[in-house]
Formats: structure tokens, C-alpha cells, sequence
């Protein structure tokens, strides 16, 4: 069993270094003096670090990108985590029509969403969000729905809920203390996993600010794909930033929910 | 279901409310927008999107290239996978948690982070295109090309086909495992007769869901190939950003298409095959 178990954390290390295998490239590339014609870097500098720290586009790219990932992580949970809670106790004939909204951002690709936000807030109806981050908050925001429906109906599952409610009544509770008392804290675990991958989706996207906002509202992943016919080295810099930005938060969020969960 | 007093029920369906409009408002009305423009053509109500669309080699050469690109990932991602969520099943809890929050993080890597890195080391002087020649194997590769997003797609796909698996794979129990193994299977015949036949409805749904990724891919192709990778979603993008082949309608009715073939498979496996097994659980 010693031997299979010894296996098994060899192959766990080969996957996670295959996964790394790229971050890493990106990485050294942004510290590399010159990295052309050999299979590793000749030396190393932190020049290309100074060259685009001194580019303002850079401040503003991170800029934008955290106050749309901030907007999303605020207003996303405050409107999706009610609705979730509130069909799952009291509706389950919204709770079915939920399931398959979750399925839609699968079936329809992100870009065909976008179109869809380009036709009707793009000034043809006297509505103009395009251009503007408000646009990226709300049409996330279904995409970013399932990320939460999933992991916290997990949790309500578990929980045995018409006792609970039960109880909570016969002690003089309102539902709405029960619900933010006694549910939310029980399904808080699935609440951290949702916000961790509602951040992500929002750092990571391309196609919602690419048609959307582009030049207007310019988000990390925008000037990166300016940079991308330029220098490799300044991009190197700005990926590794963001990859930073997002083991980070997410290490924050890791940390803070396995403090609650010392099981 | 929980009995609720009328008072209380208002009150739920205020509470509510926000997320139906948010629904409303940036997923149902936009994609009804969609599906609607593409029915007109120069300001008149007409199938001569679709007509285009289903007679241009060009169009259905891009659906052709993307459906190939994307089962081929798909199947990569499920093939890698399954090992890996196996494997990482014996695992404390700890690690599976671990490596299901950078699985979705290295879902999510995907654009021009993830094709510049793909470039850094496989492009043309990336660093294990030189190993690899030095070695005298893949000589003249080429990563701007469907091969390389190939090779690229399966990066997120296979981090994405775990993410997909690994809850459904504690359908095997070990007390499953240990009476095959008790009654004389090998772990071959066990995975061949016992394993995969469990496994095989929420397989199934996984790679729908694989392939309908990649096939929604966009800005990985975009930033890896550009505009000459003809797969849909960059044909779909041209069409509506491009300063020169410009259609939006033309583009809406690609979309459409895109649609429909992603959601026939994915509603009827969610809805005639999925029911089925709950209804044994």
C-alpha cells in the first residue's frame, strides 16, 4: 500500500508540474536578458519590470480589471445568493428553471452572449452601456450564477431544512433571521468557492471586454492582446502580474475558508 | 418545500426578483436579439443568412475544422482526467480541494496568457521546439495552426474535464472496489465491467460539456492563430468587429448555429438520460 501510495504522489506532482509548465515560461521570460536560439534563458534582469511599471496603461489596465472584478464579487453573490436560497426553500418550480438556467453558459459560448449585449445595449434601444464597466458587472453575472448555484446547493443539500425552519419558528424566529443566522454560515463553504471562481471569470475574460469595451474601458486581459504584437518581454511581465494577482486572492480566500474547515 | 406564510412569499419573490431581471435583462433578451437579427437580411425578414451560411464551403469548412478541434480535445481531456480524479480520490481531502481550486483557475487560463506561454515554449524558437530539434524529433513544427490549437485547448480542457469528474467519481466507493477484488477482478476487469459502466453517464455529460467549451473558444484561438484560424467563433467575431468583412446579421445567424448544435445534445442528455439515473439513486 506504502509503494501505490509513494506512485500516486509521483503522478499527482507530474500533472501539477504539467499545469505549472506554462506559468512558469511566462515567468521566466519576464526576468530573461535574452531568450532566443536556447532552451533556457542566458540571464536574467528586471528591466522589462521598470519598462512597464513607468507605462501608465499598465496602472490603468490593472486598474480597470479590479474595480469590474470588485463591482462583480459585490453585486453577483447580493443578487444571485438570494435567489439561490430563497427557490431552493420556498420554490421548487423556480429551483427546476434555475438548473437549467446553470446549463445555459455551457451551451451558449461566451461570445454569443456578448453579441447578444453588443445588439441591445450598444445605443439601438436608447440604452448605452457598451464601453463602459457596468456592462462586464451585469453581463458576467449570469455566466457567474452557476458558480455559485452549484457548489452551495451542495451545501443545502446536506442540511435537513424543514426541521430547521421548524424550529427556528417555533422559537420565535423570522425566516429572515433563520436564513441569515443559521443557513448562510452553513453554506458559506460553497459561498467562498463560488466567489474565488466569480473573481477569476472576471480577471480572466477576453471576449465580454474585447466586444464590449475594448479601447474604452481597457481591462488587463485588453493590453495584453496590445501587447501582443509588441514586445514578448512587457507581456511576460503583465502575465506573470496577473497570474500573481490570482494565486494571491485565491490563496486569501484558500486560507481563510480552511481556518473554518480544520477537519 | 418549506410552507410559507403570504406575507413571507411576497417578500421571497422580492428578493428574487433582481436575479430574474439580471436573467431577463443579459441572457434571455440578447439572445432573442440574436436569434431575431438573424433572420433579417438587408433590413427584410429572410433565411438568406442561414441559405449563406449552409452553402459557403468557407462557413461550413470553420464549423468542420471546430468540431473536429473540439471532440479531439474533448476526448484528450476525459482520457487525462479520468486517471488523474482516480488517483486523486485516494487523496486527503486537502489536496482534492487544492488541486480542484488551480484546476479552475488553469481552466480559466486561457487567451493570450495562455497562448503566449504556449508560444514561449513550443513557438518557432520556443524553448522545447529547440529541444526537441536538438533531439532531431518534430522538426519544422508549426503551433500557429490547428495542430497548435490542438495542443493548446488541451491544456484547459484537461484541468477542466477534472473539475467536470471528479465529484462524480465518488459514485465508486471503495466497498464497490474491494468486493471485485474480493470476487477475483483484476483492476482491468474492474474498471472495464464495474467502473466505466457507472462512470459512463456523467462521462458522457462531461464531454458534452468539453466539447461545447471548446467550441465556444474564443479568444485562445484568436490570440494563438488570429483571424486565419477558421473556426466558428472567429468567424463569428470577424463578422462583427472586422472593418472589412462586416455583417452583423451574417454573424448572429453563425451564432445561432453555434447554439443550437451545442444545446440539442447538451438538453437532451440533461433531460432524457440524466432523470433517468436519478430516479435509482
Amino acid at each position: 500500500m506504502r509503494e501505490r501510495n509513494r506512485l500516486d504522489w509521483a503522478f499527482i506532482c507530474l500533472v501539477a508540474a504539467f499545469q505549472l509548465l506554462p506559468i512558469l515560461a511566462v515567468a521566466l521570460n519576464a526576468f530573461a536578458t535574452d531568450w532566443a536560439g536556447t532552451v533556457l534563458p542566458e540571464g536574467y534582469t528586471l528591466d522589462h519590470v521598470r519598462s512597464i511599471t513607468s507605462d501608465p496603461r499598465f496602472l490603468q489596465s490593472i486598474y480597470n480589471s479590479l474595480l469590474v472584478s470588485v463591482g462583480s464579487l459585490i453585486l453577483t453573490p447580493l443578487i444571485v445568493v438570494p435567489a439561490v436560497l430563497i427557490a431552493h426553500c420556498y420554490f421548487p418550480i423556480l429551483d427546476r428553471w434555475m438548473a437549467i438556467l446553470v446549463i445555459l453558459p455551457f451551451a451558449v459560448p461566451g461570445i454569443v452572449l456578448a453579441l447578444g449585449l453588443l445588439r441591445i445595449y450598444s445605443g439601438n434601444y436608447g440604452i448605452v452601456l457598451t464601453g463602459t464597466p457596468w456592462v462586464l458587472i451585469f453581463g458576467y453575472m449570469p455566466v457567474a450564477a452557476p458558480l455559485y448555484y452549484v457548489p452551495i446547493k451542495n451545501n443545502l443539500r446536506t442540511l435537513r431544512l424543514t426541521e430547521l425552519f421548524e424550529a427556528g419558528r417555533l422559537l420565535g424566529a423570522s425566516d429572515f433571521a433563520i436564513f441569515t443566522k443559521i443557513v448562510v454560515p452553513c453554506i458559506k463553504q460553497g459561498l467562498i468557492i463560488g466567489l474565488v471562481m466569480n473573481f477569476t471569470l472576471a480577471v480572466s475574460d477576453f471576449v465580454y471586454a474585447n466586444l464590449l469595451v475594448g479601447g474604452h474601458f481597457p481591462t488587463l486581459q485588453i493590453f495584453m492582446g496590445v501587447l501582443n504584437g509588441g514586445s514578448g518581454r512587457k507581456l511576460s511581465v503583465l502575465i506573470t502580474t496577473y497570474f500573481v494577482v490570482i494565486f494571491a486572492s485565491t490563496a486569501i480566500v484558500v486560507w481563510a475558508a480552511s481556518r473554518r474547515d480544520d477537519k | 418545500m418549506i410552507p410559507v406564510a403570504k406575507g413571507t412569499r411576497l417578500l421571497a419573490w422580492l428578493f428574487t426578483a433582481p436575479f430574474l431581471l439580471v436573467v431577463l435583462f443579459f441572457e434571455v433578451i440578447p439572445l432573442l436579439a440574436v436569434a431575431t437579427n438573424s433572420l433579417f437580411s438587408a433590413d427584410l425578414l429572410s433565411l438568406a443568412n442561414y441559405s449563406e451560411i449552409l452553402t459557403s464551403a468557407f462557413y461550413l469548412g470553420s464549423f468542420k475544422v471546430s468540431y473536429l478541434i473540439s471532440a479531439a480535445t474533448a476526448l484528450v481531456g476525459l482520457v487525462a482526467a479520468l486517471p488523474i480524479c482516480v488517483v486523486l480520490r485516494r487523496m486527503p481531502g486537502r489536496i482534492q480541494q487544492l488541486i480542484t481550486i488551480c484546476a479552475n483557475i488553469g481552466a480559466n487560463f486561457t487567451g493570450f496568457p495562455l497562448a503566449f506561454a504556449f508560444v514561449i515554449l513550443l513557438g518557432i524558437s520556443g524553448s522545447f521546439t529547440l529541444l526537441f530539434a536538438r533531439l532531431g524529433i518534430l522538426d519544422g513544427f508549426n503551433i500557429y495552426g490547428t495542430t497548435g490549437l490542438v495542443i493548446v485547448y488541451s491544456y484547459f480542457q484537461i484541468l477542466f474535464a477534472i473539475l467536470l469528474l471528479l465529484p462524480g467519481l465518488g459514485a465508486i466507493t471503495p466497498d464497490i472496489e474491494e468486493a471485485a477484488f474480493l470476487m477475483g477482478a483484476s483492476r482491468w476487469s474492474f474498471w472495464r465491467r464495474i467502473g466505466l459502466p457507472i462512470l459512463a453517464p456523467s462521462l458522457i455529460s462531461a464531454y458534452l460539456l468539453l466539447f461545447a467549451n471548446a467550441m465556444g473558444t474564443y479568444a485562445t484561438a484568436w490570440a494563438l492563430v488570429g483571424g486565419s484560424a477558421n473556426v466558428v467563433t472567429i468567424r463569428i467575431g470577424e463578422l462583427t468587429a472586422g472593418d472589412v468583412f462586416s455583417d452583423p446579421n451574417l454573424a448572429d445567424a453563425l451564432a445561432i448555429l453555434l447554439v443550437v448544435s451545442l444545446i440539442v445534445p447538451i438538453l437532451a442528455d440533461q433531460f432524457l438520460i440524466k432523470p433517468r439515473q436519478n430516479t435509482d439513486a
